[in-house]
This record gives C-alpha cells, structure tokens and sequence, in this order.
C-alpha cells in the first residue's frame, strides 16, 4: 500500500505540472489584461508608459516564459501578489477566504450527511410507502431548486417577510458576517461566546441553501445503494439465520451501503474548498469561490493561478485519499 | 413560547451591532462594491474604485471640495482661490500657453485624528509620493504639469505649466499623513536611490505598491495606527462583510449645534448582488444607499418601491453618465466606405430613425433624459440649443435616399460602390447581459428595418468589448459599425472624447477614447482654445460652437443621461447627492453634517432641488 501511494504521488507530478499550464494558458488567452482599465481612464497616457506599465506587471513575456517565471517563483514558496487587493496571494487565499469557506461549506457537508444517511435509510426500509414518496418528493425538490433562487427566497422569507407578519419572529441577517473580528475576541472587547454565537446567526440560511442540494443527492443514493445491499443474498441468509432485522439493516447492509458514499464525499470534499460563488454571492460572504471569481473577472491573476492551481492539487489528493479509503472500508480491495 | 422569546432576543443581539437608524444615531449603508484599500493609497495606485473615493470623503476631506450646485468650496483650506481674491493668477508663457499659481491657505485648526497639525509638510510629501520616478500613477498629464512652492507651515502655491482651464476645478492637490508614512518612504527612496525607470520598472512598481499597501489594507487599518483628517476613522473593517467609521473628535468642523446631533458612526455593508442589497433595504437592515448600489431598474421596481418607500425616501439623481452610440468612422474600412458611416448624412439618418423620446418614456418614465449633445445638462457647459433629431422615419429615408440607397429585392436598402451592389447591413455591439441595452437594441432594430436597414447584433461580455484590441481598434475593423456603451464625464471638460490626436490608431498605439476615429480640425481647434481659456464666459461661448458643431456631424450618436438612484430613510438629513458633489455625485460629500432629525441635526441641503423622487 506504501508503494502504491507513492507511486501516484509521483504520477501527479505532471498531472499538476500539465494541470497549471493549461489553468495559467486559459488566464492568459482570457480577452483583455490589467491594463485595460488605464487605458479606458486615462486617455491621455502614452505608448511608453503602457509599455512601462507592461514591463512593470511582467505583461510583455511570452506565455511560456511568464508560466516558467511563475512556476520557479511558486516552488520557492512564494505565490506571488494580489495586484486587485496588495497582499500576499497566499495570505488572501489561505489566511482571509479558505477559512471562512472551510467553516460555511465544511458544515453544510456535515449537516447534509447527517441529514442524507438516516433520511436514506429511513426511505429504502420504507420503500414504496407514503413516507417513501414524500421524501423522494422532497428529494427532488431539493435537486431542482437552484441555489440563489432559494438563497434569496430564504432572505425574503426570514429577513423580511415573516418577521414583519409575526411580531417576535427572529429576523435573520440579510447575508455578511459578523461585523466583529476575532482580534476583538482575543483583546477581550468581545467574548468567545458572543462572536461565535453571531457567527452561527449568520451561517444559518447559507448552510441551509448550501446543504440542500447534496443533501437531496445523497438521500437518494443512500437509498438506492441500500435497497441494492438489501437485496443481496447474504441479508436473506442473515435473515435466515433468524438475527434481528436491527442487527441485519445496521451491521450487515448498511456498512456495506456506505462504501459508494464514501467515494461521493471524498469528491465533494474539493469542492468544499472551491466554495459556492453563487451562494456567497446571495448571502455577501467572503468565501473561495467569490475571491476565485472576481480574481478571474479583475485579471488578478496570481490570486487566480494560487487557487486554481491549490484546487487542482486538492482535486487529485483527495481522488488519492478516497481510493485508499476504499481499502479501509472494503475489506476485498487490496492495492499493490 | 420562552424558546420563541430566546429566539428573539438572539435575533435581536445579532442586529444590534448592524442596527439601523437613529436609535443609536448611526448610519448602515449598503454598497454592492467593497474597495480594495484604503486610506494609505493615497495617489490611487492600487485602486481607483469608485467606492474607495467615496468611503474617503469621510476619512480625508480635500482642501476643496464641489458642492451640489458643481461650485468649489473650501473644506481644509481657509478659502476658495479666486482671481478677485488674489489666490489665483496667470503668467504668460507664449504659444498661447499659461502658468497658473494657485495660492492655499491651511485652516489653522486643521488636525490629524492623532491630535498632530495638518500642514505644508503633508502637501509636500504628497507632491513628493506623486512625483517620484516611475510612480505609476493614473494621470500622468496631472503629475507632469504640477508644481508646488511652500511658503510655511500654513501658506503654499500650487503652480500648473502649461495650465487648462479645468485645473480650477476642485482641489489643485492632496495631502497624506507624513508622520505616519514618511518613514517608509525615506526607506523607499533609499531602495529606488540606484533603480531605473526605464530598465527596472517592475522592480520600482513593486517597491511602491508594497509601500501603499502596507498602510492601506484591512489588517494595517484595524490596528488602528492610521491617521485621518476627516470627521471620521476606521473602527473595524471585516474584509468581504462591513467597514465601520466612528467620529473624529479632532476634526475642526462643527455642524450647527455641535457634532454630537449629527451621525457618530457609519457602517458601510459590502453587499455584492445587487438583488441581496434590495432584500436588505427591504428587512430594514440599512439606512442609505452608496452611489454604488443598486441599478436604475432595481430601485424602480414596483415590489422594491412598494415596500421601501414606506419607510424611505427614493431618488434619482441625474448624472453625467452618457449612454450613446459610437460609430466607426475610418475609411480604410471597407463596412464603413459602403455604408457611408463616415458621412454625416448616414448618421443623421439613423439617429432620425433612434425614438430615443419614446424609449426613455416607456422604459425609465422620463427619468432619464434624451441626450442631444455629450455634455450632460447638469454641467454649465452644456449648450441646450443645438441641432435635434426628432424621431421621424420619413426624415430618415429621405436622407438616405440622397446617399444613393434604394430597397432591394428583400427590403433591404441597397446601393452601388465602385461597381458593387451593397446591402445596408450594420453590426451593432454591446455588452451582452445589460439588459437596457439589448431591450433598446430590439426596440431600435423594429425600426431600422422598417426605412430598409438590417442590424447585425455582435453582443459579447464587457471584458471581451472593452478589451484594448476590440474597443480601440475600430481602425482596423474590429468592430465596424455601431457600438453601444456609456461614459462617465465629471465636470473637467475639456471635449476629449471627440480630439482628432485621442483616435486609437496603430499609430498611438491604439491609445485614446475617440474610439469611432471622428475628426474634425474646426472641433479641434476649438477644444484647444478652449481648455486655455480661463474666462468662463468665453469658455463656454467656445464649447457652445463645439456642440453646434457636434449636433450637426453626429461623431456618435447621442441616446440618453443615466440618472443614479438615492435611497434614503426619511429623517436622514445631508446625505445629499448631485451629479458632481464631491467630484462625482458622492451623497456624503459634507459628511460631517449626516444626521437624524430626530437626533437634533439640522437640514441644510434638500434632495428634492437635485433629483426626481419616485413615489
């Protein structure tokens, strides 16, 4: 297994090499560069001070030349700059916005599993019950609702409407994040308990329009998964040998239900720290997929490349971390 | 019930700290925009957003600011400079070219938020910061012309060489904190002593953007070691969420009856989609809008004014945004020589054919007016009575007709250029996803095709259009025909967007904003004469004949003034906005006079003179 695994940590060396080059190529084929936005302002600028504005930004290189500088400049640790924000690339990435993601997405994932596993499972016992439909109704509900059209259906619903129609209902914030900063918290102005009980506030609706969607995919495919366990031959044969149902569906089927699940979570874990532009759009919440896209539209692009390129690194180790969980969970599967 | 109870007093906690209103004499307002930096950019090297000049109304009040009326008046200097009073004089320098002195005068009480005097020294660092080699700043024709003489600590001259007419408008220069940043700057100095501009240009840009920067993000801000001028000084700014301002203590501006009745702290709330900033407005969650908020259709919808307008007041503040049509004018175009586009009977045609009237009725209820000249009617400059084109179809024909063009077999006009049988098919481009625009494009097309013209829609993204080798290459037919998008003007004048020299020619490398390549040597001539000019009459005597000029070419076709909306809760009083306060129609450009009514401010400018309320 030890080999196994260092073999594909060696096979994405030029997975990733091949993955930046084609990410840095896109970015620098996009339609326009940083300069545009002086020239558009200042007609009156001449043909050497864009020059000199190009050499300054590194612009005039060709594109192999400027990947080269990159890539030599990123091996030694050093991500680069944002020109939009005037910080470390790394420092905005990994310091201001994949933290605030991991929080937002990271629990959105934990309550849609908490959520899909049981409700699956409630749905195959029950197939073809009322209760079934329900929750397959329900399920696809959820698979069909876009997210900023249930992001901002939720805003009007719990920021406006309901608190104005029923006095006392708790009006929730209309997006953000609490206008507090954790310094505040260490220099004692603000307490532990209050800051994360505004930040649980503030996350409430997100996660909710975050979670539904897997949350629906998930309950579905927990329910196929186990209704397919369930008919295998060797429940009718736990059955047969007379153990009670409890003991059949939780330690025979449902182990062995979980093991597609497994695969699901690990590639939705990439996809937690990519975060949700459209979510963090509705709700203005300063997450990954935000910083990715608006790095994209300004030309920003060594806060583009660092994520691009950090999201093309997580892709391929949790596509690693998943197949040798496959071996944890499944007894059968051996690598070599 | 205690559940639902708990539930709404946490509900309650968590507002409080976003609480609108004038409970606690505070002011939310929501932008869709965050700036990037703030405060120790100060040249705008880093970020020239429209919200980062906005937000440092509050924290660095100019020398001079413009009122609501586009008229100077002195904010941190002891009084506007003017010919009769002797602040303001001219050198001849031959070439009928001048040198213009402006003499400032600091106010004695002027202070930094730290307590330290506001002086000489902080306008000299700043002309210092400015002037540095290779500082790549965003108007190099300012910096190349600009010169300061200090006399003390209180008294210093601006001088300008060769000097525009425009340069009076506003503050002549800034100022930034030299107590605070001055340090750095010697170690910057030091850094740059050996690096050339020519041959070191990344190297020198790098060490002054790293020297902005380290006084102008968020982190640096919330030590709260910056200095301010302005009533106002970040509190706390939580990047991606909300920026807070408290009052200044030592800002030497009292409002009537003291600072104490007027506003004691701003929150600003960075909400990007603009639909989540109408839900905002709508939970009460935000008191005022910022002049980057929400668009023209979003505060006019019906649902958005219904339930707002109980509680505020809604604006439309006319603007000097100028949407038009650009035409491609270069006849080394093939599209532009069958056409005609380079004569101006084909434009006067077309715009006959524009029903601009009945466009803005139907779309924006009058509140955005026909544009008939590129100067907006809020500027003294504008000459009202300039050649117009009413909307009249047969006008159209006629002088198409005289052009040579007949209906072809499919309706479709066409004519004979050099022994070729030509359709009059157009391409018209704009940015795709502005719905105004497409809307307006579809209600143009209807009619074109009825005079015989057919329209070739070639929409794509703004960053695709505005890109240098789309937009700024009409000469070599990039785009050929009509291209829809707007300007933004400010009262500083000087014509320009139509100068012969500012067209994108291979030439220039491409650099200028006549993008459909126009030229016209009487037009020219003017323009020039005109930004010598310092007699305003006179000045205006010359840009009237230029937009006689104009009206009668058509260098592009005119459609109509964007007006900005104002969203304001009632009993806010001085959160005024015309289309040049401040520079460019900032609401909060006297900032220290926000405030309730009820909390005893008193009003001293009123909205309802400056824009049109929507009910």
């Amino acid at each position: 297994m030890i080999a196994y695994t260092v073999r594909r940590l060696l096979q994405m060396v030029p997975l990733l090499l091949a993955a930046s080059f084609a990410i840095f190529a896109l970015l620098a084929l996009q339609p326009g560069d940083p300069l545009d936005e002086v020239r558009m302002q200042n007609p009156r600028i001449t043909a050497e001070e864009l020059q000199a504005l190009r050499r300054a930004y590194g612009l005039d290189d060709p594109i192999h030349v400027r990947y080269a500088k990159w890539l030599t400049r990123v091996l030694q640790g050093d991500l680069g700059y944002s020109r939009t924000y005037g910080v470390a690339a790394a420092e905005y990435i990994f310091e201001q916005r994949l933290p605030k993601t991991l929080l937002l997405s990271g629990i959105s994932l934990l309550v849609a599993l908490l959520v899909a596993i049981p409700v699956g499972v409630f749905s195959a016992v029950r197939q073809y019950t009322p209760a079934d439909y329900i929750v397959t109704f329900l399920a696809f509900v959820g698979l069909s609702i876009p997210n900023f059209f249930l992001g901002i259906l939720l805003l009007y619903l719990f920021s406006v409407r309901l608190p104005e129609a029923i006095p006392g209902f708790p009006q929730f914030p209309t997006g953000g994040v609490p206008p507090l900063l954790f310094e505040e918290v260490r220099q004692g102005i603000v307490s532990l308990w209050e800051y994360l009980r505004l930040w649980a506030w503030h996350l409430v609706l997100p996660v909710i329009v975050l979670s539904t969607g897997s949350m629906a995919e998930w309950t579905r495919f927990m329910r196929a998964s186990l209704l397919e366990v369930l008919s295998q031959d060797y429940i009718r044969t736990a059955r047969a040998k007379g153990l009670a149902e409890r003991v059949v569906l939780y330690k025979h089927a449902l182990r062995n239900a979980l093991i597609p699940i497994v695969t699901l979570v690990g590639l939705a874990i990439p996809g937690v720290m990519s975060g949700a532009v459209l979510t963090e759009t509705v709700f203005s919440y300063p997450g990954m997929g935000r910083a990715i896209f608006d790095a994209l539209v300004e030309k920003d692009y060594n806060v583009a490349m660092a994520a691009l390129a950090f999201l093309a690194l997580m892709v391929a180790l949790f596509n690693l971390v998943t197949d040798l969980l496959y071996a944890v969970v499944d007894p059968r599967i051996r690598y070599s | 019930m205690r559940k639902v109870g708990k539930l709404a007093v946490l509900g309650l906690t968590a507002l409080g700290l976003a609480l609108a209103g004038p409970q606690d004499n505070s002011l939310v307002i929501g932008a869709s925009q965050e700036p990037r930096v703030l405060a120790g950019d100060f040249l705008s090297v880093i970020s020239n957003q429209s919200i980062k000049a906005e937000i440092e109304q509050y924290l660095y009040p100019p020398f001079i600011t413009i009122d609501l009326d586009g008229k100077n008046v002195a904010v941190l200097a002891t009084e506007v400079p003017t010919v009769q009073n002797g602040r303001v004089r001219f050198t001849d320098i031959g070439g009928g070219k001048r040198r213009l002195e402006i003499d400032l005068t600091i106010r004695p009480d002027a202070r930094w938020s730290d307590g330290r005097p506001l002086t000489t020294e902080d306008v000299q660092f700043y002309f210092e910061v400015g002037k540095a080699k290779g500082m790549p700043v965003l108007n190099p024709d300012y910096w190349q012309r600009v010169n300061l003489r200090v006399r003390d600590a209180r008294n210093f001259t601006v001088i300008f060489e060769p000097a525009y007419a425009t340069d009076l408008i506003g503050s002549p220069i800034g100022y930034a904190p030299k107590h605070i940043m001055g340090a750095a700057w010697e170690q910057v100095k030091r850094q740059t002593a050996a690096l050339d501009p020519a041959r070191d240009a990344q190297r020198l840009n790098e060490i002054y953007r790293n020297f902005f920067t380290q006084f102008s993000t968020p982190a640096y801000l919330n030590q709260r070691k910056m200095a301010y001028s302005g009533p106002f000084v970040v509190q706390r700014w939580v990047p991606g969420s909300t920026l807070e301002l408290v009052r200044n203590s030592n800002f030497p501006i009292e409002p009537p009856g003291g600072a104490s009745r007027y506003v004691q702290r701003v929150t600003y709330r960075f909400i990007q989609n603009t639909a989540s900033l109408q839900v905002a407005f709508m939970g009460g969650s935000l008191d005022a809008i910022s002049r980057v908020g929400l668009t023209f259709d979003q505060a006019r919808a019906r649902e958005f004014v219904n339930r707002v307008g109980r509680n505020f007041d809604i604006w439309f503040v006319p603007g000097a945004i100028w949407e038009h049509i650009d035409i491609n004018q270069f006849p080394n175009v093939p599209q532009v020589r069958d056409l005609g586009l380079n004569d101006k009977r084909t434009r006067q045609a077309l715009l006959h054919a524009i029903n601009r009237e009945g466009f803005v009725r139907t779309f924006f209820q009058g509140l955005q007016p026909v544009s008939h000249t590129w100067i907006a009617p809020t500027n003294p400059l504008h000459n009202p009575n300039v050649r117009k084109y009413e909307y009249n179809l047969d006008r159209a024909r006629a002088l198409l007709a005289e052009m040579g063009w007949r209906p072809g077999p499919d309706g479709i006009l066409q004519r004979t250029v050099d022994g070729r049988t030509v359709r009059f098919e157009i391409e018209w481009v704009t940015t795709a996803g502005n719905v105004v625009r497409e809307r307006f494009q579809q209600f143009v097309a209807e009619d074109f095709r009825k005079i015989g013209i057919a329209v070739r829609i070639n929409n794509a993204p703004s960053a695709v259009v505005f890109a240098d080798d789309f937009i700024q290459r009409a000469s070599e037919g990039r785009w050929t025909g009509m291209f829809m998008f707007a300007w933004v003007s400010g009262l500083a004048e000087q014509g320009n967007l139509f100068a012969c020299e500012f067209r994108p020619t291979r030439e220039n490398n491409y650099v200028g904003q006549n993008v459909g390549g126009w030229c016209n040597p009487e037009y020219d001539r003017l323009r020039e004469q005109a930004n010598l000019e310092f007699d305003q009459a006179r000045r205006k005597q010359l840009f009237d004949r230029m937009q006689e000029i104009w009206a009668e070419e058509l260098p592009a076709l005119p459609l109509y003034f964007r007006a900005d909306p104002l969203v304001v809760r009632k009993g806010l009083v001085n959160y005024v906005s015309a289309a040049y306060s401040g520079g460019n129609n900032y609401p909060n450009w006297w900032p220290w006079a926000i405030g309730w009514e009820s909390r005893g401010a008193q009003k001293l400018f009123d909205q309802a003179k400056y824009a049109l309320p929507v009910r």
